[in-house]
């Protein structure tokens, strides 16, 4: 028989208590941990360079003004603000009580010593307020004015941006004014991050409504089908999104009939097929309007995105602001444009069109390096055309020769994305379609002489008159033919089951992680 | 041997400053502009055209080529590679964190090449055209004709996601590093299973093999102790050069399985046009392959005195 000595007994008891509670704790550390997949480290975050993923800082950093559904403004550090009859001067009713995550107090001097650090800064025009900053006023400890020197219309929804607007902890820099720690006022509080990942803990002393978990962590996975599979194996809670770890349509149909969780919403983002500007073939309107009649837009939002896309014709979907009024998507109609390049001159048909002894040739720039998946919409669009007579020659490039040629106008067509929320429709109307901004590799969709005033006018017009403003715009974007929209993607992302209350937050640049519990 | 082995470092100095020289025109040849990356990283949509324009100056980039790549070398000389134009930091700093990464699995993945292939090839040539050896050589071929990214999807769809051995990726622990490892082994374990194969037949053939059967040993006993120690130079120099094409693989096998190596950052470097970055990389490529091979000559010299006669001679 064993005997055991109470020592002994204790030892054991202790033993099997201790081996009895490793899957507990290790449950309740699952519990209380979501891990994200992400598809490059997130970086130092520092708020004033253009290296860190954006998804990142919006866990971090608060703004004075959160962008909400619907490109709705809601409270953010700033609880309520006024702007003045003139447009010149913007005054905020700052949140009280509120303290960085380091114990420093946010107010009116550390809100002051935020914004200009980059309000009236030579490498921050390209923000409207910034490039229209005259001077911040401390009305109270917790109530500031920002005076203008012109009015920016756009102006709240430039606070609502990331990078460079956030709130930054006045003592999280050396001496040159360098950030030095990535210290906000936002729900989760950087412990650690390297390259491989970033581990984030919930902010107690956090202001708003705080997570029901304590602790998420960023794992860096580059590869997609890596992502997918560590999604399959457990390793992964969350995969997706544009701007935080991308997700192939192909990939979630494939997820979602595995038992994963896919969710798609509308996107805020439109792909748009663009006409150079500067081609001789792109200048007749008829060459624009064959393409543009000529294409199935239906079938590859079906086709090439699993459905995963909302086909449509409109610059903006009603995801954001301001988007105007619908245009009705037309069926394909290979007649119809047909007919629209003999009205115009254009002699032969389904074989291929000539004029004045000139065959009609399209140069199609295409790069899927900066839009993956963007060679086989070509080869689509391509098809379609060819069955209207239009030759497309696909010129498939990698990114730095796209980012050569687009901006220099070296193509007939090619693919252009809208910036999607909070920067649009300002965003993309101010960079892509006026002739005066340097967008240095975008290009421009299109622009010109004519378009130029309206958008400048719809830019600078705020209050009730601005959607008129715009519809303005977006009505000659569509009588001209100026543009081919195809479709809307939706924002995907793929969730293991055991992730409950999952929903996405307004824009692609915003870590999801409100309402959700683990299981 | 020390005139020797310093004409030897003295080739591999020559090779490296005219391979990073030849890299440091074909990176510079290559499409996009240095200093319109660094404005949009300084900038973002801000970046314009004349700011561009203030930092191609700044950096000399309009400087003819040879000067920049002498103002390049001295710098490279005095330990800075300048910055990653991607991440921001140094690329000593990056390589500090990611050469061990990188080191650790050429090692592990040499170590499993050098025992698969030693004893792969061993077996093969006691079955010597029985089933085993042929079942060997159809495996070899296949080994050494898939590609690495398949054989390591394969691998984590099996024992990561299918039977939750192993971490399908990251380094999170010993178990983490046995698919990388397996992943990146098998082409190299491949043909150097058939080196040693072919290699054995042939010294079997040879009279000392006779001599070892006239003195009674086993088929066994003669492949190991007359004909593997024969065959030591000719698989020394392949395992080098299937050691340093390894690399090209980690840059592969480190991004399916989200290792933060040297070649998971090349990866990116590419994509992000981090021409800093591309550079650097590519100079650590030289002096590894130089390295190796210098190191690998060395080693075939001291196991081979015929070698060294011949070099002397």
């Amino acid at each position: 028989m064993i005997k055991f000595d109470r020592r002994q007994l204790l030892a054991t008891s202790a033993a099997f208590a201790f081996i009895a509670s490793i899957p507990r704790v290790a449950l309740a550390a699952e519990h209380e941990t979501l891990r994200v997949g992400i598809g490059g480290e997130t970086g130092d975050l520092d708020l004033l360079q253009n290296v860190s993923t954006l998804s990142s800082y919006t866990v971090v950093f608060d703004a004075l003004i959160h962008y909400g559904p619907g490109g709705k403004l809601e409270p953010g550090l700033a609880t309520a603000w006024n702007i003045a009859g003139d447009g010149k001067s913007i005054s905020f009713d700052l949140r009280e009580g509120v303290t960085f995550s380091d114990g420093t107090p946010f107010d009116a001097d550390a809100a002051e010593w935020n914004l200009k650090r980059w309000m009236g800064v030579a490498d921050f025009s390209w923000i409207g307020i910034a490039d229209a900053y005259e001077s911040i006023v401390k009305d109270a400890p917790n109530k500031i004015t920002i005076k203008l020197k012109r009015p920016v219309p756009a102006a709240l929804l430039e606070l609502t941006i990331v990078r460079p607007v956030r709130f930054l902890s006045p003592k999280a820099v050396d001496g040159s004014g360098k950030q030095t720690a990535p210290i906000g006022t936002g729900p989760w509080i950087v412990e650690k991050y390297s390259s491989t990942e970033t581990i984030l803990v919930r902010n107690d002393k956090y202001w708003g409504e705080k997570p029901a978990f304590s602790r998420m962590e960023l794992k860096v996975v580059p590869d997609e089908l890596a992502r997918a599979n560590a999604l399959r194996a457990g390793e992964l809670d969350v995969i997706g999104g544009d701007w935080v770890a991308p997700l192939s349509p192909r990939r979630a149909k494939a997820l979602e009939g595995e038992g994963m969780v896919i969710v798609a919403e509308p996107g805020t983002a439109t792909t748009i097929l663009g006409y150079s500007p500067k081609s001789p073939v792109m200048q007749d309107k008829a060459v624009r309007e064959a393409i543009f009649r000529g294409i199935d837009r239906a079938a590859i939002a079906t086709v090439l995105f699993e459905g995963f896309a909302d086909p449509t014709v409109d610059i903006f979907p009603t995801t954001v602001p301001t988007a105007g009024t619908r245009h009705e998507i037309p069926a394909r109609d290979v007649a119809a444009a047909q007919a629209a390049l003999t009205a115009a001159g254009w002699t032969g048909g389904g074989g291929g069109w000539t004029k004045d002894g000139k065959a009609l040739e399209i140069d199609f720039l295409v790069s899927e390096e900066s839009f993956p998946g963007s060679r086989r919409i070509a080869e689509m669009i391509q098809g379609m055309l060819t069955e209207v007579g239009l030759k497309v020659n696909i010129s498939s490039v990698d990114n730095a020769t796209m980012h050569e040629r687009r901006p220099a106008f070296q193509y007939d067509l090619t693919f252009f994305a809208t910036y999607g929320a909070p920067y649009d429709p300002h965003g993309s109307l101010g960079a892509s379609f006026v002739t005066a901004s340097d967008t240095g590799p975008d290009g421009k969709i299109y622009i010109s002489d004519e378009l130029d005033p309206l958008v400048q006018k719809a830019l600078e017009t705020g209050g009730d008159a601005r959607e008129a403003a715009m519809q303005a715009v977006y009505d000659w974007l569509a009588t001209n033919v100026t543009a081919c929209p195809l479709v809307v993607t939706k924002r995907l992302w793929a969730v293991n089951p055991r992730v409950k209350g999952f929903s996405l937050p307004a824009t692609d640049y915003d870590l999801p992680f409100k309402g959700i519990t683990l299981g | 041997m020390r005139r020797m082995f310093l004409r030897r470092a003295g080739l591999a100095l020559f090779l490296m400053l005219a391979a990073t020289a030849l890299t440091f025109a074909i990176v510079t040849a290559a499409p996009g502009n240095v200093a319109a990356l660094i404005a949009e990283r300084a900038a973002g949509a801000g970046a314009d055209g004349e700011m561009i324009k203030r930092i191609a100056d700044e950096l000399g980039l309009n400087d003819p080529l040879p000067v920049r790549y002498v103002h390049w070398l001295g710098k490279a000389v005095a330990g800075d590679l300048g910055e990653s134009l991607r991440t921001g930091k140094p690329m000593m700093d990056e390589f500090a964190e990611r050469i061990p990464v990188t080191a650790l699995l050429l090692f592990g993945g040499g170590v499993i090449a050098l025992v698969l292939s030693i004893g792969l090839g061993l077996w093969g040539a006691v079955s010597n055209g029985g089933v085993v050896d042929r079942l060997l050589h159809g495996a070899a071929l296949i080994g050494a004709s898939t590609p690495n990214f398949f054989v390591a999807a394969m691998l984590v769809i099996v024992f990561a996601v299918g039977l939750g051995w192993v971490p399908s990726f990251g380094a999170s622990g010993a178990t983490s590093w046995l698919l990388p490892w397996f992943t990146i082994a098998l082409f190299p374990a491949s043909v150097l299973a058939r080196v040693v194969r072919v290699n054995l037949q042939e010294a079997m053939s040879r009279p000392f093999a006779t001599t070892g059967f006239a003195k009674g040993l086993s088929r066994r006993g003669v492949l190991l102790r007359e004909a593997l120690p024969n065959i030591a130079v000719p698989f020394i120099t392949t395992f080098g050069a299937q050691f340093t094409l390894m690399i090209i693989g980690a840059i592969v096998v480190e991004r399916v399985f989200g290792l933060n190596g040297v070649g998971a950052f090349f990866i990116e470097a590419i994509r992000f046009r981090d021409f800093v970055g591309m550079q650097a990389v590519l100079t650590l490529f030289v002096v590894f392959f130089v390295s190796v091979n210098l190191f690998v000559d060395l080693i075939a010299m001291f196991a081979d005195p015929r070698l060294r006669r011949a070099r002397r001679a």
